[in-house]
């Protein structure tokens, strides 16, 4: 395979309290792919995005994106944090955070202006989401809310978007506008990397996998490892699920 | 009014005005308890800055002051960090602490100056007007009002400057630092200001109102508005509010000044707590009380929708059916004859195309699990709310 390499991460290491979370991750994302980072709870999926973003200090390893570290690529990520992680009781509205997407390319101090408006409008409507451009946030629905993120998102128009679980507290319908977005991003040549729960849905959403369990157990794309050996490696019992065809 | 008065007011509403805006932030963060540290721990920092300077107004004590405060906030940080206590813990630890430290400090080398524990805590507005900046001999007005002016228009200027960076980090400081907004570096500015403000403005109010004038005109203000900038322009409006009426509510029972502006906070607060639109208590028991009966109604338009038996339709075995009291039962037949969702003939009752479109619609939306689009669809369908 030829292909770029949108991620790469060296003998990454991460510990809370000198308890490691990730130990000692090798991995390679190729761009383009829309890949699913699967594992039990406490695995540390989020702490990997997290990492890989510079949010949290690794005490060991590398992150590059596209060969640069992210602290010089940051306009080429954009990141969906978990739904919980905010308070949605925030007193602002729905256009107003998906404009946080903005605030990214234009930097401390500068403030947004109608191009930065427009392309929020342009997101909302893309999730479906324009009719309720001025609704407090507090009065969406969790669905609703994950929209306004993936809004949030799109605005970034970046090469590479870390979601953690955008699934999470969604009804079907949503759902199912999600992954389509997703599927468009990858269409457009993006490279979508999700922490994702649902084992069931792996091979319907996604071409590319990493089990996670503290070590990567495996990466690689979905039709060749995803695997009742690799899913018992990674959750410790005897697992399976039956792979759709 | 004469000018002492004017005076008075003015430092009021400039402190007001100076403590609402980091004020307004640390509600939002959830960390309206830090300012209630930064006050008491300053105290030290205050003292030593006084035995270096041997100047109670020199920019200097006020930076050396608002020091001590950046040092509380990494201390309880520091503390909550091991794990081994939580956050409002550390609080309690870490300004008690400061504070006892202050306290001997003055008790061993500071009774001979105008220096106390009650002036640090209460302040005096009422004296502001007496200490005068003196510029090559011209007084200019009260040093009190230079220096929390001078103070303010440095947090208006900060507020302007960075206040999307304000907002995206205090709302999700995840995607803040993904976008290279460091929030340690907002946070400890945010810290800095507050601590800045809490020095600036004791000598005048005391480290209690600055608490006061810090939590409760943002906490007044988010029962108002759902919209950040409209929360920062309310609250100011508080504060200034209170700081008027306060002056005019001490001068007219001659009690301390820093007292009254609390009481007036205290009042509004309990006002706007009780009769707020939409967050006050009585809107949301009013809405908690139409919320039941609609529900009762939904439920009812679903059991006619689910039976056509005459029986299990008819007026009088209503209630037996879905085991309703009297009272609640009529309510409800009321509320759905009024909004032409059911008609009534020989004691049977049937839904009306308009009942059976919003039951069909409601029950769409429960299934797809899309309840909250229910509430939407109300204002379509009713004419009469429950």
């Amino acid at each position: 395979m030829s292909k770029k390499i949108a991620v790469k991460v060296d003998d990454l290491t991460v510990a809370y309290n000198y308890k490691p979370v990730l130990w000692d991750i090798d991995l390679e994302i190729p761009e383009g792919v829309l890949m699913a980072i699967v594992g039990p709870n406490g695995a540390g999926k989020s702490t990997l995005i997290k990492s890989i973003l510079g949010i949290l200090k690794p005490i060991a390893g590398s992150v590059a994106i596209y060969g640069k570290p992210y602290e010089k690529q940051r306009r080429l990520v954009a990141y969906v944090p978990q739904k919980g992680s905010v308070d949605w009781d925030f007193p602002t509205t729905a256009l107003d955070v998906v404009m946080m997407g903005t605030y990214g390319s234009l930097g401390w101090i500068k403030r947004p202006r109608q191009k930065e408006k427009k392309a929020a409008l342009e997101a909302l409507e893309k999730v479906g989401m324009l009719a309720f451009k001025g609704r407090q946030i507090s009065q969406l629905s969790g669905g609703q809310q994950q929209r306004i993120f993936l809004a949030r998102a799109l605005v970034q128009n970046a090469s590479i978007y870390f979601m953690d679980e955008p699934f999470q507290g969604v009804d079907a319908t949503t759902e199912i506008a999600i992954i389509n977005i997703l599927k468009e991003l990858r269409k457009a040549g993006k490279t979508v990397i999700v922490v994702h729960h649902d084992l069931q849905t792996v091979p319907e959403y996604f071409d590319w996998v990493t089990f996670l369990n503290v070590k990567k157990i495996a990466t690689g794309p979905v039709k060749d490892i995803f695997n009742d050996d690799n899913l018992t490696k990674t959750y410790g019992i005897n697992y399976k699920v039956s792979i759709q065809e | 009014m004469n000018s002492a008065q004017i005076e008075i007011q003015l430092i009021a509403s400039l402190v007001a005005i100076a403590c609402t805006i980091p004020g307004t932030f640390l509600v939002l963060r959830k960390m309206a308890m830090i300012s209630d540290a930064i006050s008491h721990s300053i105290l030290p920092g205050i003292v030593i800055g006084f035995f270096i300077t041997h100047n109670l107004n020199s920019p200097l004590l006020i930076l050396f002051a608002a020091f001590t405060g950046i040092i509380t906030v990494i201390l309880v940080e520091y503390i909550q960090k091991t794990g081994l206590v939580k956050e409002d813990t550390a609080i309690g630890l870490v300004f008690p602490a400061l504070f006892s430290i202050g306290v001997i400090l003055i008790a061993k080398n500071a009774n001979d100056v105008h220096l106390d524990v009650d002036a640090v805590l209460l302040g005096e507005l009422a004296f502001a007007p007496f200490d005068r900046l003196l510029i090559s001999g011209v007084d200019v007005g009260p040093k009190a009002l230079w220096i929390i002016g001078v103070i303010l228009l440095i947090t208006i200027t900060l507020l302007i400057a960075f206040f999307k960076e304000l907002k995206v980090s205090t709302f999700d400081a995840g995607l803040a630092a993904s976008l290279g907004f460091s929030p340690a570096i907002i946070h400890y500015g945010l810290m800095s200001v507050a601590s800045v403000t809490t020095v600036g403005a004791f000598d005048a109010v005391g480290a209690i109102l600055v608490v006061a004038l810090m939590i409760a005109p943002a906490a007044i203000a988010y029962l108002l508005t759902t919209d950040l900038k409209r929360m920062l322009a309310l609250a100011i409006s508080f504060g200034v509010l209170s700081a008027i009426s306060g002056y005019w509510f001490a001068h007219w029972l001659d009690a301390s000044i820093a007292g009254s502006i609390t009481t007036m906070l205290g009042l509004i607060f309990l006002l706007v707590y009780l009769f707020a639109p939409s967050k006050g208590i009585i809107a949301v028991m009013y809405r908690e009380k139409q919320q039941r009966t609609e529900v009762s109604l939904l439920t009812f338009l679903l059991h006619l929708k689910n039976h056509n038996e005459f029986e299990e339709r008819h007026v009088n075995h209503l209630r037996e059916h879905i085991n309703w009291q009297k009272v609640r039962a009529k309510t409800v037949l009321e509320l759905a004859t009024k909004n032409n969702m059911i008609i009534v003939e020989n004691n049977i009752v049937s839904l009306t195309k308009k009942g059976d479109k919003f039951t069909s619609k409601a029950i769409d939306y429960i299934i797809t699990n899309e309840d909250a689009q229910i509430e939407d669809m109300k204002d379509d369908f009713f004419l009469f709310r429950g």
